[in-house]
């Protein structure tokens, strides 16, 4: 399929490449393309400019703090995230999700940045962010700023960056001690998906995050939240406090899945990522 | 790029170790680029939405597939097709010689594609399982369906017999759970 017309600049700097997307109201930065591309071709969108940031260094690293936190480049591909040691000391359960992201091919040219800023409701990474209360980290025209995970997921396939500004990199906090359980139901990409970030103490649930994907806008679910913490670290307890996990949401419906189907499917994810977590806390 | 009007860029790129000078317009993908201006066939256009892998090319060390890549983003890179694995003089290279062996292709559309990604993965991984084999190829399509063979031959170039036999054994143990 043939894009509409569009012009190409590759920037060497990241003030360069701030200074290109502000300069028209049609400039789009582009990184690894895996879903921007598919987007031109379709012509779902009207873009004048193409700015490839894919090439920047600045985006490009993964650094790991002393106090165990991880700031992720923007344009670090799914594959080098996976073949990260850094990463995959500090962050072993998000190296393994970007390992297993799609296909190698997209593994390569994708991002993390982009599968963030471009929020699919089926993407892998927003429900991440948010379980684990990110700093997104922006700059634009007018400086930097920093948005919580949180704030950064506005709608359907949009996000808090303003025009000109780009996500410029990620920063996940220490994990201290607690454990990621993320989990999905692949239907089409995902019919469901559920991320929680759990801390025991003496066999009980001392802190519980829980987010849930598939949605427009990926969120926290403080009800499910509120009945893990304190509860016993057992199957049967995390079947309860979970149960209610699809209640009040609003899940997409569509070929893959009914929404219906999406928030039956939410308290399932639910205690399978709450149990991962849990038995990722028993075995080390 | 005759039909494509709008804004060009000047790119220079290694292609299967030659270099490569042309303008192409910005708009075009890559997998146009390496068919229409630079006359290759190897890379196919299957689906054209980034999901079939039969455009699978070499960028700078790892697979990507070109239908979903622009020409003006080979600029300064290498490049390598299929093309790239036959010897000067026709020879096949071992994992080409494999397939063969082991009747791994039956129309061939995704071939070129596959092997590709089966390169990548032997260079990677010289030791894969048969999962892991599967897990290299995920993102190609055999609309013939032809995996147990595409498996065996990627198996086979990385283990010789031994891999040969592990994948047969592995077939007639699914074949007996499936009761066939």
């Amino acid at each position: 399929m043939l894009l509409a017309p569009v012009d190409y600049y590759r920037p060497d700097t990241l003030a360069e490449a701030i200074e290109a997307l502000d300069s028209t109201e049609g400039a789009r930065p582009l990184a690894g393309g895996q879903s921007l591309i598919s987007i031109l071709k379709l012509r779902a969108t009207t873009v004048d400019l193409l700015v490839d940031i894919s090439r920047l260094q600045e985006l490009r690293t993964i650094e790991v703090a002393d106090d165990g936190s991880v700031r992720i480049g923007a344009g670090v591909t799914y594959d080098e995230m996976a073949m990260s040691p850094d990463l995959h000391h500090s962050y072993a359960r998000l190296s393994q999700v970007a390992a297993h992201t799609v296909d190698a091919q997209v593994r390569n040219r994708g991002t993390f940045g982009g599968n963030l800023c471009h929020n699919d409701p089926i993407n892998n990474f927003p429900p991440l962010a948010v379980a684990l209360d990110a700093t997104m980290h922006a700059t634009g025209p007018d400086g930097d700023r920093d948005i919580a995970a949180a704030e950064f997921f506005t709608g359907y396939f949009t996000n808090a960056l303003t025009p000109g500004e780009i996500l410029t990199g990620v920063t996940l906090p220490a994990l201290a001690g607690r454990h990621i359980g993320y989990q999905d139901i692949e239907i089409g990409e995902a019919a469901a998906r559920a991320v929680a970030v759990i801390g025991t103490s003496n066999g009980n649930i001392e802190s519980a995050s829980l987010a849930l994907g598939c949605l427009p806008i990926p969120i926290r679910h403080p009800a499910v939240e509120a009945a893990l913490a304190g509860a016993p670290a057992t199957a049967e307890a995390i079947a309860e406090a979970t149960a209610g996990a699809g209640e009040g949401i609003e899940p997409i419906s569509d070929a893959d899945a009914s929404a219906d189907y999406r928030r039956a499917m939410a308290s399932v994810v639910a205690k399978r990522a709450v149990m991962e977590a849990i038995e990722g806390g028993q075995h080390g | 790029m005759a039909n494509t009007p709008g804004p060009v860029q000047d790119i220079e790129f290694t292609l299967n170790g030659d270099p490569i000078s042309r303008t192409t317009s910005s708009r075009q993908l890559l997998v146009h680029f390496l068919r229409d201006d630079l006359g290759l066939r190897g890379p196919k256009i299957g689906c054209d939405t980034g999901h079939c892998g039969a455009c699978t090319v070499n960028y700078n060390g790892k697979v990507i597939k070109s239908c979903m890549t622009l020409a003006v983003q080979a600029d300064g890179a290498e490049i390598d097709t299929v093309e790239s694995l036959a010897g000067e003089s026709g020879d096949l290279d071992d994992l080409q010689e494999s397939f063969r062996e082991n009747h791994a292709l039956q129309c061939g559309y995704c071939t070129s594609g596959v092997l590709m990604s089966s390169k990548f993965l032997l260079e990677r991984n010289p030791n894969p399982t048969a999962a892991e084999i599967r897990e290299g190829i995920h993102g190609n399509l055999c609309r013939c369906t032809g995996y147990v063979n595409i498996v065996k031959a990627i198996s086979a170039a990385a283990h010789g017999d031994k891999g040969l036999a592990l994948i047969e054994r592995l077939n007639r143990e699914h074949a007996e759970e499936a009761g066939i």
